[in-house]
């Protein structure tokens, strides 16, 4: 098994709040690992970490054997770190194709230089990523939606969006941030599909979700925090039957 | 030879005239507290109330004391009207940040304009003179002006404390200021609050004023000088903290008046923008645009109600 | 006809300068006001260096251009590594503190203004052609900035607007992005700058002030921000009103407020009565392929 992110002895605090607290992780390539802790147990706040959002007090992270500590959040999305969001963030201004058209990791014609002088070369490329966008949206479920506004599809929708974003990037690595949190239907089934095969296809996976089926049905592997700790890690089975952390998760 | 007599003299002076720059940046940065604007169209409201002054005054014929009247009078209308019929409506419809930035800047320059129309561009003063009768103290000339200003600013940043630590509204300020859409949800009417913190900055920005048109000339574009040296000291002072920024109003007029013992005086015009261009540069972490910061602190609690760890990074 | 030809010169100008503006203000939705400067920047380069120097016009102009992008750069670089928000205080204080120094270089006229700029093809070919010259460079700006905003770079600035850190998150580099498209917008009004100067022959620091920020941030205001044509038709409404309003004779003392109170009052009335300006954008980005070559 090859160790796509590695995490070691993460610590940050802001003021008396401590998120993450000798953290320690790794994530497997082709394997999906569930999050699991109650709020507040710096799940989200371990993914802003990792992608560069909020810059940890002390530790080191690497992708791939290379170190992304000092690394701006660009710069980790481009060596195939990609996340989506709990609140989605997607752009409103622009379609369901073209939200995901920005995802390439080396999007065509953002260099000006190859904008202006290579304008046929950034032109064909763009066409190469809008196919590879539309076989995305195809593959998340999303091809009768690609030229409507974000803001007018299912929310179950706005979340496989958000997903599709990410898989522009080919990631290594994919940080999934409660992508099953308010979806029912349809989508349900197609965001499990489609976490499924992004794994098998050797992408190293985490997902930070609150529902315990899901993660059961999904998940190679749990990781159970708390208060910015790493308490356990095992199969998804143990850590929903170990009762102490049942009592940690639902308090007293 | 620089002797002591002439830098205590300048240091003296300089602080005396930094009187009313300690107002001018108390107005700004209130206003930029709770209101949560960056608020250019305090030079609008500094000029209306000066000319306000001028016309009881010099106009009218009335003495100083209807002048100072007709200078609050000034200042705070102006201010009601601005945040009654700009802010306010500008925030019911939810308008971005950069489109309440321009409307402030516009409406100094509006207001500039219009000054300008009506009183011409030759600059002028509240009292005919400004010459002072001097005393010498411990061979220091003090001006009759420069107590009676020290003891205003004093009076006015005493006054403002008591207010903000003391009363029922100056709590709402505060509560406002902090989380304005959680202050509402306890009953406090947010509109109201602001509009109170808008006329108490046009009544500072009056006294201001007062002070600054009594010892110097002044013309419809001045007060934008004024108000950008307010945006330096407030950068510089830390965002969201007035005696922060009064403090280093001070510091400013100190700087900029002892400035005449190292730099020809034709210079001195230049150093505001030195200032503003150095605290952008060495006080960065003392700035955030407030609209920004409001607008993720909103959207963080209603995402995740009970998790301020996760809440931190959004 | 000279008059018809000077006005036909600035409308072409304040289109150029409007067009560069909204790519920076509506477009990338960078906050600065400070447009004119650059301005500035490229017709005091541009004038000193045929004045002093004996560089040929054509050439001063580009060089005056290049100053533009290249002070737009070392003011926007500092401020957007912090925040974006900071530009704004930065360029005014840059604005304004520039016009200031300049004022005390008598080197460069001072604050009287700099006189007998070399005229370029004027006296060669005529006004007309100076004229035709500027319609032209006007359109390729309207052009350009319409090519930008429905191409790839435009898809990001939309992005960037909507939300810069998920923007970032995709592996966009959202500081380049604003600094570059600043710098682009810069160099553009450097050149219009340059422009002015050698058909005017006479530039001095004041007319780079407030007023003219307040004139330009008009014309895309007013006309509509985020439009092709929005800026256009703000540059021609808003340069025809004022000439209008000189045939009444009046003094300039009278004049110049006058002309500032249009500008100002129109922005006001147009930010609460109809704040999507003349022409309005529409709310949803679309490119120049426009889904055309698939489904």
């Amino acid at each position: 098994m090859t160790d796509v992110l590695r995490i070691r002895d993460l610590n940050k605090s802001f003021g008396g709040i401590v998120v993450a607290d000798e953290v320690n992780l790794d994530l497997h390539a082709g394997r999906v690992l569930g999050l699991i802790g109650p709020n507040g147990a710096g799940k989200t706040s371990l993914f802003n970490l990792v992608t560069g959002v909020v810059k940890p007090d002390t530790g080191s992270i690497t992708l791939d054997g290379q170190s992304i500590d000092n690394l701006p959040i660009y710069q980790r999305a481009r060596l195939g770190l990609a996340r989506t969001w709990q609140n989605l963030r997607l752009f409103p201004s622009l379609s369901v194709l073209d939200n995901v058209m920005l995802g390439p990791r080396d999007y065509p014609g953002e260099k000006l230089t190859s904008l202006i002088f290579d304008a046929r070369g950034v032109a064909r490329r763009q066409a190469e990523e809008q196919d590879r966008a539309h076989a995305i949206l195809k593959r998340t479920g999303l091809a009768g939606v690609a030229q409507s506004r974000v803001q007018d599809i299912a929310y179950g929708q706005q979340k496989l969006v958000g997903v599709a974003r990410a898989l522009m990037n080919d990631a290594r690595c994919l940080l999934l941030d409660e992508p099953m949190a308010g979806v029912e239907g349809q989508a349900y089934g197609a965001i499990q599909r489609v976490v499924r095969d992004i794994a098998e296809s050797g992408v190293a996976v985490c997902v930070v979700e609150h529902n315990v089926a899901f993660v059961r049905d999904l998940c190679d592997e749990g990781v159970f925090m708390f208060a910015g700790k790493v308490l356990a890690r095992g199969t998804v089975g143990e850590l929903i039957a170990d009762p102490r952390l049942t009592e940690l998760y639902f308090g007293t | 030879m620089l002797d002591l007599a002439i830098a205590s003299q300048i240091l003296w002076t300089s602080f005396a005239t930094s009187s009313y720059f300690v107002l001018f940046a108390l107005a700004f940065a209130l206003v930029l507290k709770v209101n949560k604007v960056f608020n250019f169209a305090q030079a609008a409201i500094m000029s209306v109330a000066f000319y306000c002054a001028y016309v009881a005054v010099r106009v009218l014929g009335l003495n100083g004391f209807f002048g100072l009247i007709a200078c609050f009078a000034g200042g705070i209308a102006t201010a009601i009207a601005i945040e009654y019929f700009g802010f306010a409506k500008l925030r019911t419809r939810k308008a971005s940040p950069m489109f309440v930035f321009i409307f402030t800047l516009i409406v100094s320059q509006f207001v500039s304009y219009v000054l300008m129309l009506i009183f011409g561009t030759w600059p002028t003063t509240i009292f005919p003179t400004m010459f002072w009768p001097v005393s010498l103290v411990g061979g220091i000339a003090i001006s009759a002006w420069d107590l009676p200003a020290l003891a205003a600013m004093a009076t006015v940043l005493v006054l403002l404390w008591a207010f903000l630590r003391f009363t029922r509204w100056g709590q709402f300020m505060i509560a406002v200021a902090d989380n304005a859409d959680l202050a509402e949800l306890y009953g406090i009417k947010k509109d109201r609050v602001m509009l109170v913190s808008m006329a108490i900055a046009g009544a500072i920005c009056a006294v201001g004023m007062f002070l600054y048109g009594t010892r110097a000339q002044v013309q419809p574009s001045a007060a934008t000088e004024l108000m950008l040296f307010a945006v330096a000291a407030t950068i510089i002072g830390g965002i969201g903290n007035l005696w922060g920024a009064a403090l280093a109003a001070v510091v400013l007029g100190l700087v900029q008046n002892s400035s005449i013992l190292f730099i020809p005086s034709a210079w001195q015009g230049f150093m505001l923008y030195a200032f503003l261009f150095l605290a952008i540069v060495l006080f960065p972490r003392g700035f955030h645009w407030p609209e920004r910061a409001s607008k993720l602190k909103r959207k963080t609690v209603t995402t995740l109600p009970a998790s301020p760890s996760e809440a931190n990074g959004g | 006809m000279e008059y018809i030809v000077t006005i036909i010169i600035l409308v072409g100008l304040f289109v150029i300068l409007a067009a560069s503006f909204d790519l920076i203000i509506g477009y990338c939705g960078l906050i600065s006001i400070a447009h004119p400067i650059f301005y500035a920047i490229g017709a005091y380069t541009s004038a000193m260096l045929a004045k002093e120097a004996g560089v040929p016009v054509p050439l001063a102009m580009l060089i005056g251009a290049g100053a533009a992008l290249v002070s737009s750069i070392l003011v926007a670089l500092p401020s957007l590594r912090v925040s974006g928000d900071y530009l704004l205080i930065a360029s005014i204080g840059f604005q304004l503190g520039l016009i200031e120094l300049a004022k005390h270089f008598h080197e460069i006229g001072g604050a009287g203004g700099l006189t007998n700029i070399p005229p370029f093809l004027i006296r060669e070919v005529g006004r007309e052609a100076y004229a035709v010259l500027v319609v032209v460079i006007a359109a390729l700006t309207v052009w350009f900035v319409r090519w930008m905003a429905t191409g790839p770079y435009g898809r990001m600035m939309s992005a960037l607007r909507d939300d810069e850190l998920a923007f970032s998150m995709l592996g966009r580099n959202a500081i380049w992005v604003k600094v570059s498209v600043f710098g682009i917008g810069s160099a553009i009004a450097g050149l219009a700058g340059g422009l002015y100067a050698h058909y005017f022959r006479f530039i001095e620091p004041d007319q780079f002030g407030l007023l003219a920020s307040s004139a330009v941030l008009t014309m895309v205001v007013v006309g509509g921000m985020r439009t092709t044509w929005g800026p256009v038709v703000g540059a021609i409404v808003l340069q025809l009103l004022p000439q209008a309003i000189t045939f009444f004779g009046l003094p300039p003392s009278v004049l110049g407020p006058l002309q500032g109170i249009m500008f100002t009052g129109l922005v006001l009335v147009f930010m609460f009565m109809r704040p999507q300006g003349l022409v309005a954008a529409s709310d949803l980005w679309r490119g120049r392929e426009g889904g055309a070559r698939h489904d």
